[in-house]
């Protein structure tokens, strides 16, 4: 079993990214997506090699890119949601995302889903960037798929209840919207299953470092983001809605983590909390 | 709403309006087919896969701009036009001033100009050339970088908001508070809607929405000796960037063609809520294909369609409208584009000052796979595609030069994977489409009757 579930994630978002490129009809252009990958993991090696260096803080190589696999993450996701025309808005999204963990910092936590911040920059301000939610379809091999890799990956770093809470909390609040307005229960189930909004729930609401550290803080957390997630959608029309919902409430991360105070997450720390059996052990004994 | 005259300029006449003895309903998005003319283009633009291909076609044109969207449905109706009646659901209540009749000639002129098309390539005699095998513009993939780029109102909780005429239509528009009251208002003045329309209807009441009612002034459609009803066209200002589907399905037999022209000042358009994929585009066909242009692009829209699982919508054209060089059609002029409703465009401008970019998505869509109306988004994607299908004329005058055996062999791999390729885009058999192979074969040697 490997030891960081970053790789698993990082094999789970290349296959997903060659899928897309093969069965999907996506048209994406390769040197867009170097860019992507490139400006992540650049922008790691300045603000945890280069600054710290010039910095003199101890034990810094200058020749490495510390947490490298986290800007990889970073760049597969943004490869994967972000379009664009140009290698500005590429680049800048790519080093936004990434410079976001060092600007947005509340004691020594960031706080904004590094790729979910990209793609926020590159939307407010370029003219060029968009994502495609209706890129993946709704065909049900997909969804297993996305079920299948998330739910390991969750399991392993103990974040699954975030994704159970959003999606409980969406699929509900749709369910109630559909049974007033009176939609017929396919347009109800064609609206859940879209790839987009799984990929999200499972990929990017959930990552460990910038969520809320106690379990309770998640649980709110997801939810809300679900429900205003919910409300740009159906009741504003945003089609990115998801994207704008995780971006205007991670700054609720750093409060929920003072009302509910638990151990941060640390990716490789196998005993403590990134193993499957913690779960077994219910609330309280993850942290 | 008065922002909407900056935008919208209408000068309409209202006609009195007639009793009307309307008994069928047609719900939902109406089409017009059209004959395409042949135009130019690098090669020879020898034919296009129009509208007029499809049985049940819809056109219509979406401008958009912001918020504000101007919908152009055209209308190929082809019964007693004293049957006709359109109901069609609108996010926001609109006034006379922002309904109006369009011209027809505006839809053929998008569906010529973004129609996937057939161009053809003639290959010289090889002698001629000074290296055997450079054909005149037979490599596609230069192409590739070539970018060319009163009624009883106050009843059954249904309020009249409006009733006018717009040239030969007599316009209704209507706000519901439940779904049986709608439809009870409407067969009380005859129109003969489907069954199971309540349902359908109760979800767009509920969001608010009101509804557009059509019918024939039969007096004016007379008087004018009209042949054809025009297209209807609204100006309207929502957040709601989608198109509803769902009525024109109850009465639907079988899948439905729609095809889109999006009209925007930024970028492309796609689907939110489905796929949107590309049509195959920019192979090399045999060039039998030419005369049955028609029927290959229904083929290979069909199996393209098939292979997405039938819940895809297809890009068939998308273009800076601009420029273009060269263009696949004379471009649409700054006051065209104004008829098509891209109100944003200075009538005596051009250029860049005057964005638009034009998209067109072509739907197959049944209540199976299609449950949800259409919702779109504007992108900021500014790359240019068109559905494009190449005929290279091989040389078939007599080759008297050294060079005769390197072509013909060339030809025949050409041919072979020419037969493969469209044997792969539209699922005809090898066998039926070597059938119709016009194979280039090299002047016989053995063909001496007395050689034993």
């Amino acid at each position: 079993m490997l030891k960081d579930a970053r790789i698993a994630q990082i094999s789970f978002l290349a296959l997903f990214l060659l899928l897309g490129i093969s069965t999907r009809d996506w048209t994406l252009r390769p040197e867009l997506l170097a860019v992507l990958g490139a400006s992540c993991l650049g922008m790691q090696w300045v603000t945890r090699s280069l600054l710290p260096t010039l910095r003199h803080q101890p034990g810094v190589k200058l020749w490495a890119i510390p947490s490298w696999e986290s800007a990889l993450i970073t760049g597969l996701g943004l490869c994967l949601l972000l379009r664009g025309n140009t290698v500005a808005t590429m680049a800048l999204a790519g080093g936004a995302a990434i410079a976001s963990k060092t600007l947005f910092q509340y004691r020594d936590k960031h706080f904004f889903n590094p790729a979910n911040f990209g793609i926020i920059v590159a939307l407010l301000l370029t003219p060029d960037a968009w994502v495609s939610p209706g890129q993946w379809g709704t065909q049900a091999w997909y969804l297993m798929l996305f079920v299948g890799a998330g739910g390991l990956v969750l399991r392993w770093v103990g974040r699954w209840e975030t994704s159970a809470v959003f999606l409980a909390t969406y699929a509900g609040l749709e369910a109630v919207r559909m049974f007033a307005l009176g939609w017929t229960a396919d347009v109800y189930l064609h609206k859940l299953m879209s790839g987009s909004l799984l990929l999200f729930a499972l990929f990017m609401v959930t990552d460990p470092r910038s969520i809320p550290n106690a379990r309770q803080g998640r649980f709110v957390w997801a939810a809300a983001v679900a429900w205003l997630a919910f409300l740009l959608q159906e009741e504003f029309f945003v089609s990115t809605a998801m994207f704008w919902a995780l971006f205007a409430l991670s700054p609720l991360t750093p409060v929920l983590d003072r009302v509910w105070p638990s151990a941060r997450f640390q990716w490789q720390e196998p005993e403590s909390c990134a193993t499957a059996p913690s779960l077994i052990h219910g609330l309280g004994s993850l942290e | 709403m008065k922002q909407q005259r900056h935008w919208w300029r209408s000068p309409l006449t209202g006609i009195p309006q007639q009793s009307r003895s309307a008994i069928a309903l047609v719900i939902g998005l109406l089409s017009l087919l059209i004959a395409p003319p042949a135009l130019a283009f690098c090669g020879f633009y020898v034919s296009q896969a129009n509208a007029s291909l499809y049985n049940q076609a819809s056109q219509v044109i979406i401008a958009r701009n912001g918020d504000r969207t101007v919908l152009t449905m055209a209308n190929d109706y082809q019964g007693d036009v004293r049957n006709f009646a359109l109901v069609v659901p609108l996010p926001t209540l609109i006034r006379q001033d922002q309904v109006q009749v369009s011209d027809p000639e505006i839809i053929t002129r998008l569906d010529q100009f973004s129609a996937p098309r057939l161009v053809e390539y003639f290959d010289e005699n090889p002698c001629d050339l000074p290296a055997r095998g450079a054909t005149r513009g037979g490599n596609p993939a230069q192409f590739d970088d070539a970018d060319y780029a009163t009624l009883a109102a106050g009843s059954h909780g249904v309020t009249v908001e409006a009733q006018f005429s717009v040239g030969e239509y007599d316009i209704v528009l209507l706000s519901a508070q439940e779904s049986n009251g709608l439809e009870a208002w409407l067969r009380q003045n005859h129109y003969n809607i489907p069954a199971g329309t309540a349902p359908v209807l109760a979800p767009y009441i509920r969001q608010n929405f009101k509804f557009f009612v059509a019918k024939v002034n039969l007096t004016e459609f007379r008087a004018n000796q009209r042949q054809r009803l025009r297209p209807l066209m609204m100006a309207y200002e929502s957040p709601r960037f989608m198109l509803p589907i769902r009525l024109g399905m109850l009465n639907a037999q079988g899948p439905q063609d729609l095809i889109i022209y999006f009209l925007t000042p930024s970028g492309q358009v796609e689907l939110t809520n489905y796929r949107t994929v590309q049509i195959p585009s920019d192979f090399n066909v045999p060039d039998f294909v030419q005369a049955e242009f028609g029927s290959f692009y229904n083929a290979l829209f069909h199996t393209s369609h098939e292979q997405a699982n039938r819940e895809a919508g297809f890009l068939e054209y998308a273009w800076d409208m601009s420029w273009c060089d060269p263009c696949a059609a004379e471009p649409l002029s700054a006051t065209e584009l104004r008829k098509a409703g891209a109100f944003w465009v200075d009538a005596q401008g051009s250029g860049p000052t005057n964005p638009v970019f034009m998209t067109r998505l072509h739907l197959r869509y049944g209540r199976d796979r299609f449950p949800e109306d259409l919702s779109f988004q504007t992108t900021g994607n500014t790359q240019n595609f068109q559905g494009r299908y190449i005929i290279q004329h091989p040389y078939r005058e007599p080759i008297d030069c050294p060079a005769a055996a390197g072509y013909y062999r060339e030809v025949s791999d050409r041919q072979q994977i020419e037969a493969e390729t469209l044997a792969h885009y539209t699922g005809w058999t090898e066998p039926e489409v070597n059938a119709k192979m016009n194979w280039l074969t090299p002047p016989s040697t053995e063909s001496d009757p007395l050689r034993p």
